[in-house]
């Protein structure tokens, strides 16, 4: 087959759905309009641990336009069937209103539902809730460790006896939660036995067998609706009680309901990044080649299901290292269920192992990337396979050049402008490449448009635009005439919108039956005599702008609107698909960064000010690069919060958030963000997938944290093992 | 031109009465099929009619004018500026991000002053002149920093544009767009969690300059 002109894939171009959203006409979950919608509000217990012994609604029901309060006392039993296709973490999810127990402070333990917004959130306030309250554990370092999850190769307490240097170092990193901009929300419509809702979420195959799973209905009487996504950073990747709330709500008051969390709620009613104690035990020889590293890391799970996530990665295959252990534990305590947070895993392990190297790097007198450099592995040490593409130190050279590295001083504190303590740091990122089985429904019509239907959502990252780019290509149309549907379950299926996986597996699914159509096309054209391309190879056939002609003969060819039109044809349509990852992989695949920042710090009082920050990516190829920059910087402003301001505070007496709303919660604001440059190298991965993409959402936030932690560290001198670094740290 | 919003079913406003019934629940009767324990719910988790008509909030006509087009409505006087454009007009480009004034997602101009919807009270209003991102542009013609927003890639997922875009006519208008550095503190009132800054930043400085 003739490989297709690229014209729309690797341009710069604008998003195709730009003008809904600078035009406020993009609906997102709570904004679709729906008939006699009426509303529901939350209640939250308001106890850390214990039961319910009773609820007075009198109040509440009092209020006029209520319709409907309910709770575990008066509400339908649920069947809660098992869901296997789901994120839920292994364990036992939270079933709303089925029972008298409180498992974590604000719990759902009754909803309202009223014709008004402001009826309903009055009355939510009315409801009385009695418990009976135990003492809720909350803290990390006083729970009970679950069993670990173990790795080990070579011996890593000969390997530490042996080295040269050795360094035991123990680091913290709070609770964050993703707080998108978009709360969570969920209108639910009954139709019978059939149940429509339109949800935030980044999986609305998940949500909906979640729902049917719960309810106990055929996967079909559900369908999930959710075009656009006010971001999600890892929150909407599996369906919360609330959505479940929603749509009990709406059966019992036998009107479409619509829920949307309060901002507070979504601390507490969604998951969020664990807090984390990681320990790493690190030996090398005296120039810095790495001899052993232990990790032993524990974070914060709830007591009803064992959520965890890919934090060993990094410790596995970074950097070469023939004695390597890891103890993995979860602890139960009296919270919700944590959930993926960007660059779940990684981010936090590349804190920890950058934050040392740089350790390592000043203890011995190395600077730091040649330290990388001299522990750059060969092959994945873990698994033994080689490298799909790992172009770090390139990433390391290009980043150097382009940063001014030269200028840093190795000697920390002894850069000085006025009050202002100058520091540059740096650390490299590594997020492995995932892909899953996806599909997605080409259609070409008559009129020589193209219509793509695939399940996928986009929260931001630009899935309408790039895959109208890869798309139009594959088909040979301009950008303009294909239109890209997403975000409905009656679209074919595809995985979770997360872990950097779209565009590799959707994508692909996208590429195959754009191809498909082409190639039909092609057929028809190749066997129809009144054709001008009649007899031609197909493989010496391209398409470009809607014309298929011959290779090195445009003049010999005719429109997509001609032929079908001539062969009495209203569209040509094909499923696309993808199967994934194989199920042996023969290579180890991961996208790489290195990230580069300078940091000011007031020295009296502690305050730090990102000045600079730059990410050079290995990520494969770029599919659309004016996206695929406004993502990097995207990384870096969530690295900028996860290094310096994100940090959930829990009251342990009562197992209370204390800063759950956006003013105590400090995210990066404007003036919070300086300047950042993004650096993509060119190239593909052609072992990853048919788009040659390695995935960008999740590397371009991992190394940020550190880099910036680096940078503070080689300003003041002072090393701050935990996360946030606060100016009270550096005080 | 000007709509009139049918009365919504909270008004007209009616005297307060003290809740007669006492539902408390007790909850080891609970769980199983719509089991109402002991009965106090009547057979239904639906309120009861007379439940329903007990305690009706104040509410207030108010007239405004919004994106150019009058209206008269009866609100509820707790009804939010925000909440009357997203719940009863049908305008939902203005965003809820916070309902606290922490975020900006809500921006809109009020007598071209840009404030947060959702701290305003609708009932406040009477008179005002607003303008959300549906009334920016002219007809089909986007206002320039709603198009250097789609040529910067000024956004992501979009929730928070509207906003952000709101607040850069203000922050343009009150001449606080003078520097990056200007910019960056005056438009801080509105957070992007996708880090769109350094394009808002260049999109709003564009805008300004050309003005």
């Amino acid at each position: 087959m003739s490989p297709q002109p690229q014209a729309a894939v690797g341009a710069p171009l604008s998003r195709v759905d730009g003008r809904l959203k600078v035009t406020g006409k993009a609906r997102y979950a709570a904004e679709h309009e729906v008939n006699g919608v009426v509303y529901a509000v939350i209640v939250d217990a308001s106890i850390g641990r214990g039961r319910i012994t009773g609820i007075d609604t009198s109040a509440a029901e009092a209020q006029r336009g209520v319709l409907s309060v309910i709770h575990h006392g008066n509400a339908p039993k649920l069947p809660y069937k098992d869901n296997k296709a789901s994120n839920n973490p292994p364990g036992a999810r939270l079933r709303v209103f089925q029972d008298d127990k409180v498992r974590f402070h604000g719990q759902p333990v009754a909803v309202v539902v009223a014709t008004s917004l402001e009826a309903a959130q009055h009355a939510a306030s009315l409801v009385k809730v009695r418990y009976d309250a135990e003492q809720p554990s909350t803290e990390l370092s006083k729970g009970k460790p679950d069993k670990p999850t173990s790795y080990a190769r070579g011996d890593v307490e000969a390997g530490l006896r042996k080295a040269d240097v050795r360094l035991d170092l123990t680091y913290r990193l709070a609770r964050n939660h993703h707080n998108a901009m978009e709360p969570h929300a969920t209108i639910a419509r009954w139709n019978g036995n059939k149940l429509t809702v339109w949800d935030k979420t980044q999986w609305v195959v998940g949500t909906q067998t979640e729902l049917s799973t719960v309810f106990d209905l055929p996967l079909k009487s559900v369908r999930v609706i959710s075009p656009f996504v006010g971001g999600g950073f890892g929150s909407g990747l599996r369906c919360w009680p609330h959505t479940v709330v929603a749509a009990l709500a709406a059966r019992v008051a036998k009107r479409p309901v619509k829920l949307v969390l309060s901002r507070k709620q979504q601390y507490f009613a969604t998951g969020f990044r664990p807090e984390y104690e990681y320990r790493l035990r690190l030996g090398s020889n005296r120039q810095g080649r790495l001899i052993a590293m232990a990790h032993e890391m524990e974070h914060e799970t709830s007591s009803y299901e064992t959520f965890s996530e890919g934090v060993l990665d990094p410790g596995r295959m970074l950097y070469s290292t023939p004695n390597v252990s890891q103890a993995y534990r979860t602890v139960p305590l009296d919270v919700n269920t944590p959930i993926w947070m960007r660059g779940p895993g990684p981010a936090t392990a590349s804190y920890v192992i950058e934050s040392a190297l740089d350790e390592l790097a000043d203890r011995i007198g190395v600077d730091p990337i040649e330290l990388r450099q001299r522990n750059e592995p060969d092959e994945d040490e873990s698994s033994g396979l080689p490298w799909s593409t790992r172009r770090l130190r390139e990433c390391y050279t290009v980043g150097a050049r382009e940063f001014g590295w030269d200028r840093r001083s190795a000697k920390p504190r002894s850069r000085r402008e006025g009050d202002w303590l100058i520091g540059m740091g740096m650390a490299a990122g590594v997020y492995h490449t995932a892909r899953m089985p996806a599909e997605a429904h080409v259609r070409l019509d008559a009129d020589g448009t193209a219509v793509v239907e695939t399940a996928a959502s986009d929260m931001g990252p630009g899935t309408y635009t790039s895959q109208t780019q890869v798309a139009a290509d594959a088909l040979g149309l301009t950008v303009r005439t294909v239109t890209l549907k997403l975000g409905d379950s009656l679209f074919p299926q595809t995985p979770p919108h997360g872990g950097s996986m779209t565009m590799a597996s959707v994508g692909s699914a996208v590429l195959d039956g754009c191809n498909q159509v082409r190639r039909q096309a092609i057929k028809l054209a190749i066997e129809d005599k009144e054709s001008p391309l009649y007899g031609v190879n197909a493989d010496d056939v391209v398409v470009r702008g809607g014309r298929l002609h011959a290779k090195g003969n445009p003049t010999r060819g005719e429109t997509y609107q001609r032929l079908l039109s001539r062969n009495d044809r209203t569209h040509l349509e094909s499923l696309g698909s993808y199967s994934g990852a194989p199920s042996t992989e023969r290579h180890s695949l991961h996208a790489y960064n290195a990230t580069f920042a300078e940091v000011a710090v007031d020295a009296a009082l502690g305050l730090v000010r990102v000045r600079r920050v730059l990410g050079v990516y290995d990520a494969g190829r770029i599919i659309s690069p004016k996206l695929a920059e406004s993502q990097a910087f995207g990384g870096m402003v969530g690295g900028i919060g996860q290094a310096l301001l994100e940090h959930t505070v829990t009251d342990h007496r009562d197992g209370r958030i204390v800063n759950a709303n956006l003013a105590d919660y400090l995210v990066p604001v404007n003036a919070d963000v300086p300047d950042l440059k993004a650096i993509y190298l060119d190239g593909e991965d052609r072992e990853a997938d048919p788009l040659g993409v390695k995935g960008l959402g999740e590397v371009v936030m991992v190394g940020v944290a550190p880099a910036i932690a680096n940078a503070v560290f080689n300003a003041t001198g002072r090393r701050v093992r935990q996360l946030p670094i606060t100016a009270e740290a550096l005080i | 031109m000007s709509t009139e919003l049918p009365e919504s079913e909270s008004s007209p406003p009616t005297e307060e009465s003290a809740p007669t019934r006492r539902t408390f629940v007790a909850t080891t009767t609970a769980v199983g099929g719509v089991v109402i324990a002991g009965g106090v719910f009547g057979g239904s988790i639906l309120s009861k009619p007379e439940a329903a008509a007990a305690s009706a909030a104040p509410s207030s006509r108010v007239t405004l004018t919004v994106n150019g087009r009058k209206h008269t409505v009866t609100v509820d006087n707790r009804t939010s500026l925000l909440d009357l454009l997203r719940e009863h007009l049908d305008l939902t480009g203005s965003k809820k991000g916070c309902n606290a004034g922490a975020c900006g997602a809500c921006t809109v101009l009020v007598d071209g002053r840009r404030v947060n919807s959702c701290l305003t009270l609708a009932v406040r209003l009477d008179g005002a002149e607003v303008t959300t991102i549906e009334g920016l542009g002219d007809g089909d013609r986007l206002h320039p920093l709603q198009q250097a927003f789609i040529d910067e890639d000024a956004f992501q997922c979009g929730y928070c544009t509207p906003g952000q875009i709101m607040s850069g006519v203000g922050c343009i208008e009150e001449g606080h767009a003078g520097s990056k550095d200007e910019i960056r503190e005056w438009m801080s009132g509105n957070i992007c969690r996708c880090g769109c800054y350094p394009k808002i930043v260049r999109a709003v400085e564009q805008t300004a300059r050309r003005k």
